[in-house]
Protein backbone atom coordinates (compact mmCIF):
# COMPACT_ATOMS: atom_id res chain seq x y z
CA UNK A 1 0.00 0.00 0.00
CA UNK A 2 1.49 3.31 -1.45
CA UNK A 3 0.54 6.37 -0.56
CA UNK A 4 -0.56 6.79 -4.32
CA UNK A 5 -2.59 4.43 -4.12
CA UNK A 6 -4.06 5.81 -0.98
CA UNK A 7 -4.98 8.98 -2.79
CA UNK A 8 -6.64 7.04 -5.53
CA UNK A 9 -8.81 5.29 -3.32
CA UNK A 10 -10.28 7.72 -1.42
CA UNK A 11 -13.69 9.11 -3.07
CA UNK A 12 -13.36 12.60 -2.58
CA UNK A 13 -9.50 12.54 -3.93
CA UNK A 14 -11.29 14.57 -7.20
CA UNK A 15 -13.25 16.87 -5.64
CA UNK A 16 -10.60 17.49 -2.62
CA UNK A 17 -7.41 17.12 -3.68
CA UNK A 18 -5.51 18.92 -1.70
CA UNK A 19 -8.09 17.15 1.83
CA UNK A 20 -7.10 13.69 0.48
CA UNK A 21 -3.62 14.40 0.24
CA UNK A 22 -3.35 15.67 4.00
CA UNK A 23 -5.55 12.51 4.84
CA UNK A 24 -3.30 10.13 3.09
CA UNK A 25 -0.16 11.46 4.53
CA UNK A 26 -1.82 11.53 7.83
CA UNK A 27 -2.95 8.16 7.90
CA UNK A 28 0.80 6.84 6.68
CA UNK A 29 2.27 8.82 9.04
CA UNK A 30 0.75 8.21 12.63
CA UNK A 31 1.18 4.29 12.61
CA UNK A 32 5.42 5.23 11.56
CA UNK A 33 5.58 7.54 14.21
CA UNK A 34 4.00 4.73 16.45
CA UNK A 35 5.80 2.17 15.11
CA UNK A 36 9.16 4.15 15.80
CA UNK A 37 7.91 4.47 19.21
CA UNK A 38 7.27 0.92 19.98
CA UNK A 39 10.18 -0.41 18.27
CA UNK A 40 12.40 2.04 19.95
CA UNK A 41 11.30 0.46 23.43
CA UNK A 42 11.87 -3.33 22.03
CA UNK A 43 15.39 -1.88 21.10
CA UNK A 44 16.01 -0.26 24.00
CA UNK A 45 14.69 -3.57 25.91
CA UNK A 46 17.39 -5.47 23.75
CA UNK A 47 20.19 -3.36 24.26
CA UNK A 48 20.03 -3.47 27.85
CA UNK A 49 19.40 -6.94 28.26
CA UNK A 50 21.95 -8.00 25.50
CA UNK A 51 24.46 -5.19 27.34
CA UNK A 52 24.39 -6.88 30.45
CA UNK A 53 24.71 -9.92 28.73
CA UNK A 54 27.96 -9.52 27.22
CA UNK A 55 29.50 -7.76 30.74
CA UNK A 56 28.07 -10.63 32.46
CA UNK A 57 25.16 -9.05 34.34
CA UNK A 58 21.37 -9.85 34.38
CA UNK A 59 20.13 -6.11 33.40
CA UNK A 60 16.94 -4.76 34.58
CA UNK A 61 14.67 -7.86 36.02
CA UNK A 62 12.54 -5.71 38.63
CA UNK A 63 10.12 -4.26 36.59
CA UNK A 64 7.03 -6.20 35.38
CA UNK A 65 4.16 -8.42 35.93
CA UNK A 66 4.61 -11.46 37.53
CA UNK A 67 6.90 -13.60 40.40
CA UNK A 68 10.80 -12.40 39.98
CA UNK A 69 11.50 -15.37 37.72
CA UNK A 70 9.21 -14.22 35.08
CA UNK A 71 9.68 -10.75 35.08
CA UNK A 72 12.38 -10.32 33.47
CA UNK A 73 12.40 -5.89 33.73
CA UNK A 74 10.10 -6.56 30.46
CA UNK A 75 8.64 -2.98 31.30
CA UNK A 76 11.77 -1.43 32.14
CA UNK A 77 11.52 0.48 28.94
CA UNK A 78 8.15 2.28 29.78
CA UNK A 79 9.20 2.89 33.08
CA UNK A 80 12.17 4.66 30.83
CA UNK A 81 9.54 6.77 28.79
CA UNK A 82 7.12 7.93 31.77
CA UNK A 83 10.22 9.10 33.57
CA UNK A 84 11.34 11.36 30.53
CA UNK A 85 7.69 12.45 30.15
CA UNK A 86 7.18 13.23 33.59
CA UNK A 87 11.01 14.59 33.71
CA UNK A 88 11.22 18.59 34.17
CA UNK A 89 11.58 20.43 30.54
CA UNK A 90 14.64 22.87 31.03
CA UNK A 91 15.56 25.57 29.08
CA UNK A 92 18.98 27.13 29.74
CA UNK A 93 18.30 30.89 30.69
CA UNK A 94 21.44 31.80 28.07
CA UNK A 95 19.72 29.36 25.41
CA UNK A 96 18.46 30.83 21.84
CA UNK A 97 14.85 29.60 22.49
CA UNK A 98 14.01 29.32 19.23
CA UNK A 99 16.59 27.61 18.41
CA UNK A 100 16.91 25.09 21.00
CA UNK A 101 13.00 24.02 20.66
CA UNK A 102 13.21 23.44 17.55
CA UNK A 103 16.19 20.91 17.52
CA UNK A 104 14.88 18.44 18.58
CA UNK A 105 12.55 17.90 16.46
CA UNK A 106 14.56 18.46 13.38
CA UNK A 107 17.04 15.55 14.02
CA UNK A 108 14.04 13.60 14.45
CA UNK A 109 12.02 14.83 11.00
CA UNK A 110 15.24 13.63 9.42
CA UNK A 111 15.18 10.36 10.88
CA UNK A 112 11.47 10.02 10.59
CA UNK A 113 11.18 10.91 6.90
CA UNK A 114 13.28 8.69 5.32
CA UNK A 115 10.89 5.94 6.74
CA UNK A 116 8.42 6.99 3.74
CA UNK A 117 10.62 4.95 1.58
CA UNK A 118 11.92 2.14 3.36
CA UNK A 119 10.40 -0.66 1.75
CA UNK A 120 8.66 -3.11 4.74
CA UNK A 121 7.14 -5.83 2.36
CA UNK A 122 6.20 -6.33 -1.15
CA UNK A 123 3.16 -3.99 -1.16
CA UNK A 124 4.12 -2.01 2.36
CA UNK A 125 5.78 0.97 1.27
CA UNK A 126 4.90 4.22 1.95
CA UNK A 127 6.32 5.98 -1.59
CA UNK A 128 8.41 3.62 -3.86
CA UNK A 129 10.27 6.70 -5.38
CA UNK A 130 12.53 6.13 -8.37
CA UNK A 131 15.10 7.93 -5.96
CA UNK A 132 14.21 6.07 -3.24
CA UNK A 133 17.46 5.28 -2.08
CA UNK A 134 19.41 8.89 -3.14
CA UNK A 135 16.48 10.71 -1.04
CA UNK A 136 17.40 8.13 2.05
CA UNK A 137 20.68 9.37 1.61
CA UNK A 138 19.66 13.35 1.14
CA UNK A 139 16.89 13.34 4.16
CA UNK A 140 18.86 11.18 6.74
CA UNK A 141 21.79 14.31 6.12
CA UNK A 142 19.17 16.40 7.16
CA UNK A 143 19.75 15.78 11.21
CA UNK A 144 22.98 17.38 11.16
CA UNK A 145 21.24 20.66 10.90
CA UNK A 146 18.94 20.01 14.00
CA UNK A 147 22.45 18.61 15.77
CA UNK A 148 24.21 21.97 15.19
CA UNK A 149 21.10 24.03 15.96
CA UNK A 150 20.85 21.99 19.69
CA UNK A 151 24.53 22.48 20.13
CA UNK A 152 24.34 26.08 18.92
CA UNK A 153 21.93 27.15 21.22
CA UNK A 154 22.18 25.62 24.12
CA UNK A 155 25.11 28.13 24.54
CA UNK A 156 27.76 25.73 26.34
CA UNK A 157 30.99 24.34 25.41
CA UNK A 158 30.11 20.56 25.55
CA UNK A 159 27.13 20.78 23.23
CA UNK A 160 29.34 22.92 20.67
CA UNK A 161 31.83 20.64 20.83
CA UNK A 162 29.60 18.12 20.24
CA UNK A 163 27.96 19.72 17.41
CA UNK A 164 31.16 20.24 15.63
CA UNK A 165 32.30 16.98 16.08
CA UNK A 166 28.99 15.14 14.59
CA UNK A 167 28.29 17.69 11.51
CA UNK A 168 32.30 16.96 11.12
CA UNK A 169 31.70 13.38 11.51
CA UNK A 170 28.28 12.92 9.30
CA UNK A 171 29.29 14.50 6.45
CA UNK A 172 32.14 12.77 6.10
CA UNK A 173 30.68 9.53 6.58
CA UNK A 174 28.17 10.09 3.54
CA UNK A 175 30.71 10.11 1.17
CA UNK A 176 32.10 5.87 1.97
CA UNK A 177 28.15 5.21 2.43
CA UNK A 178 26.73 7.13 -0.46
CA UNK A 179 29.54 5.14 -2.79
CA UNK A 180 29.22 2.02 -1.56
CA UNK A 181 25.56 2.29 -2.81
CA UNK A 182 26.71 3.94 -5.82
CA UNK A 183 28.20 0.27 -6.40
CA UNK A 184 25.34 -1.23 -5.91
CA UNK A 185 22.76 1.34 -8.06
CA UNK A 186 24.93 0.12 -10.58
CA UNK A 187 24.33 -3.32 -10.96
CA UNK A 188 20.62 -2.80 -10.30
CA UNK A 189 20.62 0.47 -12.70
CA UNK A 190 17.48 1.54 -10.39
CA UNK A 191 17.54 4.07 -7.50
CA UNK A 192 14.32 2.40 -6.61
CA UNK A 193 13.83 0.54 -3.23
CA UNK A 194 12.04 -2.33 -4.57
CA UNK A 195 13.54 -2.09 -7.77
CA UNK A 196 16.52 -2.83 -5.99
CA UNK A 197 14.95 -6.09 -3.94
CA UNK A 198 13.49 -7.46 -7.51
CA UNK A 199 17.20 -7.47 -8.82
CA UNK A 200 17.89 -9.69 -5.82
CA UNK A 201 15.26 -12.63 -6.39
CA UNK A 202 16.52 -15.70 -7.35
CA UNK A 203 20.09 -17.89 -6.97
CA UNK A 204 23.29 -16.89 -7.42
CA UNK A 205 26.46 -19.14 -7.47
CA UNK A 206 23.60 -21.84 -7.44
CA UNK A 207 22.74 -22.29 -4.07
CA UNK A 208 22.85 -18.81 -2.57
CA UNK A 209 20.08 -16.27 -2.67
CA UNK A 210 20.86 -13.22 -5.14
CA UNK A 211 22.11 -10.78 -2.60
CA UNK A 212 23.94 -8.16 -3.64
CA UNK A 213 26.62 -8.94 -0.84
CA UNK A 214 26.80 -12.42 -2.39
CA UNK A 215 27.08 -11.16 -6.08
CA UNK A 216 30.45 -10.55 -6.28
CA UNK A 217 33.67 -9.67 -4.14
CA UNK A 218 32.94 -5.60 -4.32
CA UNK A 219 29.46 -5.61 -3.28
CA UNK A 220 31.14 -7.86 -0.41
CA UNK A 221 33.31 -4.89 1.17
CA UNK A 222 30.82 -2.31 0.02
CA UNK A 223 28.09 -3.60 2.60
CA UNK A 224 30.54 -3.74 5.65
CA UNK A 225 31.57 -0.18 4.17
CA UNK A 226 27.68 0.85 4.36
CA UNK A 227 26.89 -0.45 7.16
CA UNK A 228 30.13 0.86 8.99
CA UNK A 229 29.63 4.51 7.91
CA UNK A 230 26.00 3.73 9.06
CA UNK A 231 26.76 3.24 12.52
CA UNK A 232 28.82 6.34 12.57
CA UNK A 233 26.37 8.47 10.82
CA UNK A 234 23.70 7.33 13.67
CA UNK A 235 26.83 8.54 16.33
CA UNK A 236 27.02 5.08 17.85
CA UNK A 237 29.47 3.80 19.82
CA UNK A 238 32.45 3.13 18.60
CA UNK A 239 32.16 6.12 16.40
CA UNK A 240 30.15 8.67 18.92
CA UNK A 241 32.63 11.35 19.49
CA UNK A 242 29.50 13.54 19.49
CA UNK A 243 28.53 12.78 22.54
CA UNK A 244 31.33 10.90 24.33
CA UNK A 245 30.20 10.25 27.76
CA UNK A 246 33.17 10.34 29.44
CA UNK A 247 34.80 13.48 27.74
CA UNK A 248 31.67 16.21 26.47
CA UNK A 249 29.00 15.40 29.42
CA UNK A 250 26.48 14.24 26.30
CA UNK A 251 27.51 16.25 23.59
CA UNK A 252 25.14 18.32 21.70
CA UNK A 253 22.16 16.65 24.22
CA UNK A 254 23.80 18.20 27.07
CA UNK A 255 21.55 20.87 28.17
CA UNK A 256 18.32 19.11 27.08
CA UNK A 257 16.14 17.23 29.07
CA UNK A 258 12.86 15.27 29.38
CA UNK A 259 10.85 14.74 26.27
CA UNK A 260 12.85 16.75 24.28
CA UNK A 261 16.28 14.44 25.12
CA UNK A 262 13.95 11.86 24.70
CA UNK A 263 13.13 12.92 21.40
CA UNK A 264 17.04 12.83 20.47
CA UNK A 265 17.16 9.88 21.56
CA UNK A 266 14.10 8.48 19.80
CA UNK A 267 15.93 9.98 16.36
CA UNK A 268 19.00 7.98 17.34
CA UNK A 269 16.81 4.47 17.39
CA UNK A 270 14.80 5.47 14.80
CA UNK A 271 17.97 6.42 12.44
CA UNK A 272 19.72 3.22 13.51
CA UNK A 273 16.50 1.36 11.79
CA UNK A 274 17.06 3.40 8.98
CA UNK A 275 20.46 2.81 8.27
CA UNK A 276 20.14 -1.07 8.69
CA UNK A 277 16.81 -0.89 6.32
CA UNK A 278 18.70 0.25 3.88
CA UNK A 279 21.35 -1.41 4.29
CA UNK A 280 19.26 -5.18 4.47
CA UNK A 281 17.26 -3.75 0.97
CA UNK A 282 20.63 -3.08 -0.68
CA UNK A 283 22.55 -5.57 0.40
CA UNK A 284 20.70 -8.35 1.96
CA UNK A 285 17.60 -8.99 -0.37
CA UNK A 286 14.97 -6.86 1.97
CA UNK A 287 11.61 -8.77 1.82
CA UNK A 288 13.19 -11.19 -0.35
CA UNK A 289 13.31 -14.74 1.46
CA UNK A 290 16.65 -16.68 2.41
CA UNK A 291 15.34 -19.41 0.14
CA UNK A 292 14.26 -18.11 -3.12
CA UNK A 293 10.86 -19.28 -4.14
CA UNK A 294 9.43 -20.22 -0.98
CA UNK A 295 8.11 -18.11 2.20
CA UNK A 296 8.16 -14.98 -0.52
CA UNK A 297 3.88 -13.63 0.38
CA UNK A 298 4.06 -10.07 1.67
CA UNK A 299 3.37 -11.27 5.23
CA UNK A 300 6.65 -13.25 4.97
CA UNK A 301 8.25 -10.51 3.26
CA UNK A 302 7.45 -8.29 5.96
CA UNK A 303 9.13 -10.89 8.44
CA UNK A 304 12.28 -11.46 6.26
CA UNK A 305 12.89 -7.53 6.06
CA UNK A 306 12.24 -7.34 9.62
CA UNK A 307 14.38 -10.28 10.77
CA UNK A 308 17.17 -9.04 8.68
CA UNK A 309 16.88 -5.37 9.78
CA UNK A 310 16.67 -6.61 13.61
CA UNK A 311 19.89 -8.76 13.36
CA UNK A 312 21.95 -5.66 11.84
CA UNK A 313 20.67 -3.61 14.86
CA UNK A 314 21.35 -6.04 17.03
CA UNK A 315 25.11 -6.03 15.39
CA UNK A 316 25.42 -2.38 15.88
CA UNK A 317 24.23 -3.07 19.57
CA UNK A 318 27.07 -5.88 19.37
CA UNK A 319 29.64 -3.57 18.15
CA UNK A 320 28.10 -0.73 20.78
CA UNK A 321 29.19 -3.07 23.80
CA UNK A 322 32.58 -4.53 22.01
CA UNK A 323 34.72 -1.58 20.79
CA UNK A 324 36.16 1.15 22.66
CA UNK A 325 35.35 4.81 21.47
CA UNK A 326 37.44 6.05 18.59
CA UNK A 327 39.93 9.30 18.96
CA UNK A 328 38.84 12.04 17.01
CA UNK A 329 42.10 12.03 14.62
CA UNK A 330 40.90 8.22 14.09
CA UNK A 331 37.38 8.17 13.09
CA UNK A 332 38.45 10.68 10.49
CA UNK A 333 41.33 9.21 8.85
CA UNK A 334 39.62 5.36 9.13
CA UNK A 335 36.85 7.33 6.68
CA UNK A 336 39.62 9.23 4.92
CA UNK A 337 42.10 6.75 4.26
CA UNK A 338 40.28 3.56 5.04
CA UNK A 339 36.46 3.17 3.71
CA UNK A 340 36.63 6.09 1.05
CA UNK A 341 39.26 5.00 -1.12
CA UNK A 342 38.39 1.22 -0.66
CA UNK A 343 34.68 2.39 -1.78
CA UNK A 344 36.30 4.62 -4.61
CA UNK A 345 38.06 1.09 -5.63
CA UNK A 346 34.72 -0.98 -5.42
CA UNK A 347 33.22 1.49 -7.63
CA UNK A 348 35.48 0.57 -10.22
CA UNK A 349 35.83 -3.43 -9.11
CA UNK A 350 31.68 -3.48 -9.65
CA UNK A 351 32.29 -1.71 -13.29
CA UNK A 352 34.56 -4.15 -14.25
CA UNK A 353 32.93 -7.09 -12.90
CA UNK A 354 30.22 -6.17 -14.51
CA UNK A 355 31.49 -5.71 -17.75
CA UNK A 356 33.66 -9.30 -17.89
CA UNK A 357 31.40 -11.44 -16.09
CA UNK A 358 27.97 -9.84 -15.18
CA UNK B 1 50.31 -1.00 -0.18
CA UNK B 2 51.19 -4.07 1.22
CA UNK B 3 51.80 -2.54 4.60
CA UNK B 4 47.87 -0.75 4.16
CA UNK B 5 46.67 -4.14 3.23
CA UNK B 6 48.15 -5.48 6.34
CA UNK B 7 46.69 -3.20 8.24
CA UNK B 8 42.92 -3.61 6.97
CA UNK B 9 43.62 -7.29 7.83
CA UNK B 10 45.26 -6.49 10.76
CA UNK B 11 42.21 -4.15 11.74
CA UNK B 12 39.15 -6.82 10.91
CA UNK B 13 41.11 -9.62 12.12
CA UNK B 14 41.41 -8.22 15.67
CA UNK B 15 37.77 -6.80 15.72
CA UNK B 16 36.32 -9.96 15.18
CA UNK B 17 38.52 -11.46 17.74
CA UNK B 18 36.56 -8.35 20.29
CA UNK B 19 33.60 -9.25 18.80
CA UNK B 20 33.91 -12.77 19.40
CA UNK B 21 35.00 -12.45 22.87
CA UNK B 22 31.62 -10.56 23.47
CA UNK B 23 29.75 -12.91 22.04
CA UNK B 24 30.77 -15.78 24.26
CA UNK B 25 29.91 -14.00 27.39
CA UNK B 26 26.36 -12.99 25.68
CA UNK B 27 25.56 -16.76 25.03
CA UNK B 28 27.12 -17.82 28.62
CA UNK B 29 25.32 -15.57 29.64
CA UNK B 30 24.40 -18.03 33.12
CA UNK B 31 27.03 -19.60 33.31
CA UNK B 32 29.24 -16.54 33.55
CA UNK B 33 26.34 -14.37 35.92
CA UNK B 34 28.14 -12.49 38.54
CA UNK B 35 24.76 -10.45 39.87
CA UNK B 36 23.14 -11.72 42.65
CA UNK B 37 19.83 -10.55 42.44
CA UNK B 38 19.93 -9.45 46.27
CA UNK B 39 16.43 -9.99 47.96
CA UNK B 40 15.23 -13.30 45.44
CA UNK B 41 18.82 -14.29 45.93
CA UNK B 42 21.51 -14.72 48.56
CA UNK B 43 24.85 -16.00 48.95
CA UNK B 44 25.18 -19.36 51.06
CA UNK B 45 26.75 -18.37 54.85
CA UNK B 46 30.12 -19.70 54.55
CA UNK B 47 30.79 -22.44 57.25
CA UNK B 48 32.05 -21.12 60.90
CA UNK B 49 35.21 -22.80 62.11
CA UNK B 50 35.42 -20.70 65.71
CA UNK B 51 37.44 -23.13 67.26
CA UNK B 52 33.97 -24.97 69.49
CA UNK B 53 30.38 -26.12 68.44
CA UNK B 54 29.14 -22.54 67.54
CA UNK B 55 25.70 -24.32 68.02
CA UNK B 56 25.78 -24.86 71.67
CA UNK B 57 26.74 -21.16 72.16
CA UNK B 58 24.60 -18.43 71.28
CA UNK B 59 27.57 -16.44 69.43
CA UNK B 60 24.73 -14.80 66.44
CA UNK B 61 23.42 -11.76 67.58
CA UNK B 62 21.13 -11.42 64.55
CA UNK B 63 17.48 -10.28 65.80
CA UNK B 64 15.07 -10.84 68.97
CA UNK B 65 12.44 -13.17 68.57
CA UNK B 66 9.69 -13.73 70.69
CA UNK B 67 8.02 -16.87 70.92
CA UNK B 68 4.36 -15.67 72.39
CA UNK B 69 2.56 -18.23 73.78
CA UNK B 70 6.01 -19.14 76.16
CA UNK B 71 5.32 -15.47 76.92
CA UNK B 72 4.78 -15.25 81.20
CA UNK B 73 4.89 -11.63 81.18
CA UNK B 74 7.37 -11.67 83.87
CA UNK B 75 8.90 -8.04 82.68
CA UNK B 76 11.89 -9.45 83.28
CA UNK B 77 13.72 -8.97 80.01
CA UNK B 78 11.77 -5.08 79.55
CA UNK B 79 13.96 -4.21 83.32
CA UNK B 80 17.04 -5.38 81.87
CA UNK B 81 17.42 -3.88 78.54
CA UNK B 82 19.98 -0.95 79.18
CA UNK B 83 18.30 1.27 76.19
CA UNK B 84 14.34 -0.12 77.13
CA UNK B 85 13.45 -0.86 73.62
CA UNK B 86 11.32 -3.45 75.41
CA UNK B 87 7.65 -2.13 75.85
CA UNK B 88 5.06 -5.21 77.79
CA UNK B 89 1.92 -4.94 78.85
CA UNK B 90 -0.18 -7.37 80.24
CA UNK B 91 -3.19 -7.96 81.68
CA UNK B 92 -4.11 -10.43 84.83
CA UNK B 93 -6.83 -13.48 83.90
CA UNK B 94 -9.21 -15.12 85.79
CA UNK B 95 -8.27 -18.97 85.86
CA UNK B 96 -4.52 -19.15 85.95
CA UNK B 97 -3.13 -21.69 83.85
CA UNK B 98 -6.49 -21.79 81.12
CA UNK B 99 -6.49 -21.34 77.61
CA UNK B 100 -8.77 -18.27 76.45
CA UNK B 101 -9.53 -19.24 72.71
CA UNK B 102 -11.58 -15.89 71.66
CA UNK B 103 -8.12 -14.05 72.21
CA UNK B 104 -5.90 -16.95 71.46
CA UNK B 105 -4.12 -17.41 74.42
CA UNK B 106 -2.50 -20.44 75.93
CA UNK B 107 -2.61 -21.03 79.26
CA UNK B 108 0.57 -23.31 79.63
CA UNK B 109 4.02 -23.02 78.37
CA UNK B 110 5.89 -25.43 77.07
CA UNK B 111 8.00 -25.98 80.02
CA UNK B 112 4.55 -26.72 81.80
CA UNK B 113 4.27 -23.02 83.47
CA UNK B 114 0.83 -22.09 84.81
CA UNK B 115 0.46 -18.25 82.99
CA UNK B 116 -1.30 -15.80 85.13
CA UNK B 117 -1.04 -12.90 82.83
CA UNK B 118 -2.03 -12.51 79.34
CA UNK B 119 0.66 -10.52 77.60
CA UNK B 120 -1.63 -7.95 75.66
CA UNK B 121 1.53 -5.75 73.73
CA UNK B 122 5.44 -6.78 73.76
CA UNK B 123 6.91 -4.48 71.25
CA UNK B 124 10.47 -4.89 70.44
CA UNK B 125 12.11 -1.50 68.90
CA UNK B 126 14.70 -2.67 66.83
CA UNK B 127 15.62 0.89 65.95
CA UNK B 128 17.31 1.02 69.56
CA UNK B 129 18.06 -2.50 70.01
CA UNK B 130 22.16 -2.68 70.87
CA UNK B 131 21.88 -6.48 70.59
CA UNK B 132 23.41 -7.04 74.07
CA UNK B 133 21.69 -10.28 74.03
CA UNK B 134 21.17 -8.99 77.97
CA UNK B 135 17.40 -9.85 77.52
CA UNK B 136 18.16 -13.31 76.55
CA UNK B 137 19.43 -14.69 80.10
CA UNK B 138 17.18 -13.65 82.42
CA UNK B 139 13.94 -14.91 80.52
CA UNK B 140 12.69 -18.27 82.55
CA UNK B 141 11.00 -19.81 79.77
CA UNK B 142 13.71 -18.78 77.44
CA UNK B 143 11.02 -17.55 74.88
CA UNK B 144 12.96 -14.73 74.09
CA UNK B 145 16.33 -15.49 71.84
CA UNK B 146 18.52 -13.94 69.31
CA UNK B 147 17.43 -16.12 65.67
CA UNK B 148 19.63 -18.29 64.44
CA UNK B 149 22.70 -20.18 65.39
CA UNK B 150 21.39 -22.47 68.55
CA UNK B 151 17.90 -21.55 68.26
CA UNK B 152 17.75 -22.21 64.48
CA UNK B 153 15.02 -25.13 65.00
CA UNK B 154 13.12 -22.82 67.02
CA UNK B 155 13.52 -19.53 64.51
CA UNK B 156 15.50 -19.50 61.45
CA UNK B 157 18.58 -16.67 60.92
CA UNK B 158 17.22 -13.17 59.91
CA UNK B 159 19.64 -10.43 60.18
CA UNK B 160 18.27 -8.52 57.01
CA UNK B 161 15.66 -6.70 58.42
CA UNK B 162 14.53 -3.39 56.35
CA UNK B 163 11.36 -1.10 56.23
CA UNK B 164 9.93 1.32 54.09
CA UNK B 165 8.75 3.13 57.81
CA UNK B 166 10.71 3.41 60.56
CA UNK B 167 7.82 2.37 62.55
CA UNK B 168 7.80 -0.81 60.89
CA UNK B 169 10.91 -1.86 62.57
CA UNK B 170 9.18 -1.80 66.44
CA UNK B 171 8.11 -5.48 66.17
CA UNK B 172 5.47 -6.43 67.59
CA UNK B 173 4.96 -9.72 69.01
CA UNK B 174 1.69 -10.08 70.85
CA UNK B 175 -1.34 -11.53 69.59
CA UNK B 176 -3.48 -9.12 67.35
CA UNK B 177 -6.75 -9.11 69.51
CA UNK B 178 -8.54 -5.56 70.42
CA UNK B 179 -8.84 -4.04 73.96
CA UNK B 180 -12.48 -5.11 74.03
CA UNK B 181 -11.74 -9.21 73.47
CA UNK B 182 -9.30 -9.16 76.33
CA UNK B 183 -11.07 -6.93 78.77
CA UNK B 184 -14.22 -9.04 78.20
CA UNK B 185 -11.81 -12.57 78.50
CA UNK B 186 -10.27 -11.18 81.76
CA UNK B 187 -12.84 -9.47 83.83
CA UNK B 188 -15.40 -11.34 85.76
CA UNK B 189 -18.81 -11.24 84.02
CA UNK B 190 -21.72 -10.27 86.02
CA UNK B 191 -23.90 -12.86 87.33
CA UNK B 192 -27.21 -12.11 85.78
CA UNK B 193 -29.54 -12.24 88.94
CA UNK B 194 -33.18 -13.22 88.48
Amino acid sequence: MTVDQLIDWFPISATWPGLTFLLAVLICAVPVFLFIAVYALVVIYGELKISSFMQDKVGPMGQGVGLHAWRWGLLQPVADALKLILKEDIIPASADKKLFILAPFIVFIGAFIAFSALPFSQTLIIADMNIGVFYILAVSSLGVIGLIMAGWSSNNKWSLYGAMRSAAQIISYEIPAALSIIAVIMLTSTMSMQGIIQYQSGFIWGFLPNWLIFNNPFTFVAFFIFFISGVAECNRTPFDIPEAESELVAGAFTEYSGMRYAFFFLSEYANMFVVAGVAATAFLGGWQSPIPGIFNSPAWGLWWFMSKTMFLIFVMIWFRWTFPRLRVDQLMSACWKGFTPIALVNIFGVGIWYLTLG
Amino acid sequence: MIKYLATIWETVTTLLTGMGVTWRHMVAIRRDNVTLQYPEERWPRPERDIGFDHNKYNVIRSRLHVDIDDCIGCLKCERVCPVDCIKIDTVKVLNRGADIPNIRHKGITSFGTKKALVVTRFDIDMTECCYCNLCVYPCPEECIYMTGGPNAEKHDIDYEFSEYDRNDLIYRFAKKVSDEDVTNATTETQEVTD
